[in-house]
């Protein structure tokens, strides 16, 4: 019953939002900036991080691109697709989180941080299916067990750099999904927004950045090479 | 006072310190109050003394490989043991002293000083980078110790990734933790510098110091994700067989070393940098003159950050690139000489005709101009592509390296810790001593590095102990020098040690130096400042010289 008032007054009364201001900042405008641009300084690291896959990739294409069509033909690329279409979605969410807690309608921004989780958790379902797949049809070259193309050698590096960069990116969502609910725990308390509000703002950041990374991997894995 | 009056240095309030707010040294006393501080200045000081125990390892390793090259047959230690030692030197050298050396330590301490901020943009994640650093290193260092790793501080693969019996894995992890907190650091730097500088302090008012931080931070960011992705792939070859650079499956080795100096080549200007802002700091303080070309100095740094960025290929000149690619990657390497000479040529200017003081920092300040023209102009050797076909794997290249890295960094580091010592810790040290082990080390390195490159050009290759026995001699004196050297590090190690108790106390600016952080008392209080400076001068505002080139009369 308390909640149901406590929602209630939520809704009618929005929570006033703001940040509290850590002592080494001057303002909060400043506070803002910094977390933003730091936020900002860290996803580039992540970019290079990526990038760094994706030169691997570019190369074994053009060191042995027939190989490399050969395996990229056996990613399963509707599953890609599909998570695609997950994450895409899953950034919606996070933007209502991001202007639902901008507005200090705190009801409707857990509702939105709990739908991203989920999304972002059936990603991982999908993502561990296709894990799965994948070990089915004897495509998991580094596991002692007959691999479906031991003909072309240069297949495996492909396939292994693809179970690399996909694994790279599922860490990254399941500690993305790890603290959104994190997050959502602490934001569940009232007045959280009066002095956190930035923290979904930055954190959407992240999230979306994820998403973007998960874009490029499936355009430059699984589809430019078919 | 008294030298034992001194000696009693006061927890509790001494009639001198009534009435005077406690400083960020003497705030509290807890080892809780240092280990979970989250003042930059404390934070600064638990990674010098990280970083100089680490050095004290690496610098044994380095007394060991000196040692065992005393005699050309290799007979003191076994190849083994020998490649352990020297892998035990490059990686705590490299990972755990020279990257992290004086941007954690003066960058922490003086950034937020000198642009007028409380503190780093975000102090528990300087914190956190510094339980990152020594969490990341020990273990390595454990890994080295214990087990021992041969494949040098590269990791070049097949090497390490198939045919090393040694423990590479452990060692790897350790490199990549480090490496996070790499990444931290310049992103703290970064955020500071863009959003924390006081009212008044622009871009062009910002001391040079801060500007080659700011380089700093940016190839932290850009290029320390990329080593961690390659050292990632590396461990994931060795430990579950999923390859991606093993030739035997039509991997690519050559990748890795793509991937290895991109990283590890600005990685020299992470090293080499923020030295040149230390030396661009040191240098109008004790010429007392407004530093020379300001803005082309500032310019240079971020040219140098961004030129580093496309020369890694001159690693890579003998393994089968293309020529194509080589002669770019030379043309390229060529173009750094640039904004480097324009610093040095700077420099110069700002001593010319100023009132000169040579006390500790401008000693090593001067070495450290001296020896890093030697290291650039023989590094231009090995950018041109014939030369480099003859030199490389050579003793050469080793004597240039340590000419950048010790004759630049380490002076560099010396000197900005002579500097700065009175802010750190509101001491002076015994100025005779700093003197003595300026020369100490300035002449043991000469004598330690300079028969290196003979060595070299006459073709002893590195990396082997056992050297034929017509190099006996000039090895013999390398390894005499580097006595000379160690002697020259011991000295500061004691007296500033001892400065800490004994030393007199320093006033706010005891080299009647510019900048923000010398209005500050020494040491300075938790929030740096007392009241929130604002910026209404230029950077290096010292006085004119006198127009009578009176400037003999000034040496003080």
């Amino acid at each position: 019953m308390t909640t149901a008032r406590r929602m209630s007054a939520s809704v009618a009364a929005p929570e006033g939002v703001g940040i509290e201001v850590a002592e080494q900042f001057a303002d909060a405008t400043q506070q803002r900036h910094a977390a933003q641009l730091g936020m900002w300084a860290w996803l580039l690291t992540e970019l290079l991080l990526f990038a760094g896959l994706f030169l691997c990739a570019a190369v074994l294409h053009v060191t042995h691109p027939a190989a490399v069509a050969r395996a990229a033909r056996h990613l399963k690329v509707w599953i890609g697709a599909a998570n695609t279409a997950v994450l895409i979605c899953s950034s919606l969410t996070m933007t209502g989180a991001i202007t639902a807690s901008r507005h200090g309608w705190r009801r409707w921004m857990l509702r939105c941080l709990l739908a991203t989780a989920a999304l972002g958790t059936l990603f991982l379902l999908l993502k561990g299916f296709e894990y799965y797949q994948d070990y089915l049809e004897h495509m998991t070259p580094f596991l002692d067990r007959p691999y479906a193309l031991a003909g072309e050698p240069a297949t495996r590096l492909y396939i292994d750099l693809y179970f690399l960069t996909t694994a790279l990116h599922a860490l990254h969502l399941t500690t993305g999904v790890a603290i959104l609910l994190g997050m959502t725990w602490i934001a569940r308390k009232p007045r959280f927004l009066h002095r956190h509000q930035n923290w979904i703002e930055v954190y959407g950041l992240y999230w979306h950045f994820i998403d973007l990374i998960w874009i490029m991997v499936f355009t430059l894995i699984y589809v430019v090479p078919r | 006072m008294s030298t034992s009056e001194r000696a009693f240095r006061d927890p509790a309030p001494a009639p001198a310190t009534i009435g005077r707010p406690p400083d960020y040294l003497h705030e509290s006393h807890t080892l809780r109050s240092w280990f979970l501080t989250t003042d930059h200045k404390r934070i600064a000081l638990l990674y010098l003394a990280a970083i100089t125990a680490f050095f004290v390892v690496g610098a044994i390793a380095a007394g060991l490989i000196r040692l065992s090259l005393v005699v050309p047959n290799g007979e003191i230690f076994t190849n083994d043991t020998y490649n352990k030692i020297f892998t035990v030197h490059g990686v705590v050298m490299v990972w755990f002293f020279l990257i992290p050396s004086i941007p954690a330590t003066f960058g922490n301490f003086l950034i937020p000083l000198m642009i007028g901020a409380r503190d780093l943009a975000f102090p528990r994640l300087n914190l956190l980078s510094w339980y990152i650093f020594v969490g990341g290193a020990l273990f390595t260092l454990a890994d080295l110790i214990i087990g021992g790793v041969d494949t040098g501080w590269t990791f070049y693969a097949p090497f390490s990734t198939t045919f090393s019996n040694t423990y590479v894995i452990p060692a790897l992890i350790g490199v990549i933790i480090v490496g996070f907190s790499s990444i931290l650091t310049g992103l703290n730097f970064v955020v500071t510098i863009h959003a924390m500088r006081a009212p008044g302090m622009t871009w062009f008012r910002m001391p040079i110091f801060v500007w080659t931080h700011y380089a700093t931070s940016l190839i932290f960011l850009l290029a320390t994700p990329v080593i961690t992705i390659a050292l990632i792939l590396l461990l994931m070859e060795r430990a579950f067989g999923i390859g991606v650079f093993d030739p035997a499956l039509g991997g690519d080795p050559v990748l890795f070393e793509h991937l290895f100096w991109f990283y590890s080549h600005p990685a020299v200007y992470i090293m080499v940098l923020p030295g040149m802002g230390v030396i661009s700091e040191i240098v109008p303080a004790f010429a007392q003159k407004r530093i020379f070309g300001y803005r082309f100095i500032a310019y240079a740094t971020i040219g140098l950050a961004s030129i580093t960025f496309v020369v890694w290929g001159h690693h890579m000149f003998v393994n089968g690139i293309g020529t194509g690619a080589a002669v770019v990657f030379s043309v390229l390497s060529f173009a750094v000489a640039v904004p480097s000479a324009v610093k040095v040529y700077n420099w110069t200017a700002t001593i010319y005709k100023g009132r000169i003081r040579l006390q500790t920092p401008m000693l090593y300040a001067m070495g450290y101009i001296g020896l890093f023209v030697l290291g650039g102009l023989t590094g231009l050797f090995l950018a041109t592509l014939a030369i480099d076909e003859h030199v490389h794997g050579t003793y050469f290249v080793v004597a240039h390296f340590h000419y950048i890295m010790v004759g630049g960094t380490m002076l560099a580091f010396l000197g900005g810790l002579h500097f700065w010592w009175p802010k750190f810790t509101g001491r002076l040290y015994p100025e005779a001593w700093g003197r003595i082990s300026a020369f100490l080390i300035f002449i043991g390195f000469n004598v330690t590095f300079f028969p290196q490159f003979l060595l070299g050009y006459l073709g002893m290759p590195r990396r082997y102990h056992d050297y034929p026995p017509e190099f006996q001699l000039l090895n013999i004196l390398s390894s005499a020098g580097a006595t000379i050297l160690a002697a020259g590090y011991l000295f500061p190690m004691v007296y500033l040690i001892w400065s800490l108790w004994f030393g007199e106390r320093a006033s706010a600016n005891p080299w009647g130096a510019r900048g923000l952080e010398w209005t500050t008392p020494s040491p300075p209080p938790a929030h740096n400042f007392a009241r929130q400076p604002i910026v209404d001068f230029e950077p290096y505002a010292y006085p004119d010289p006198p127009a009578d080139d009176d400037g003999a009369a000034h040496v003080g």
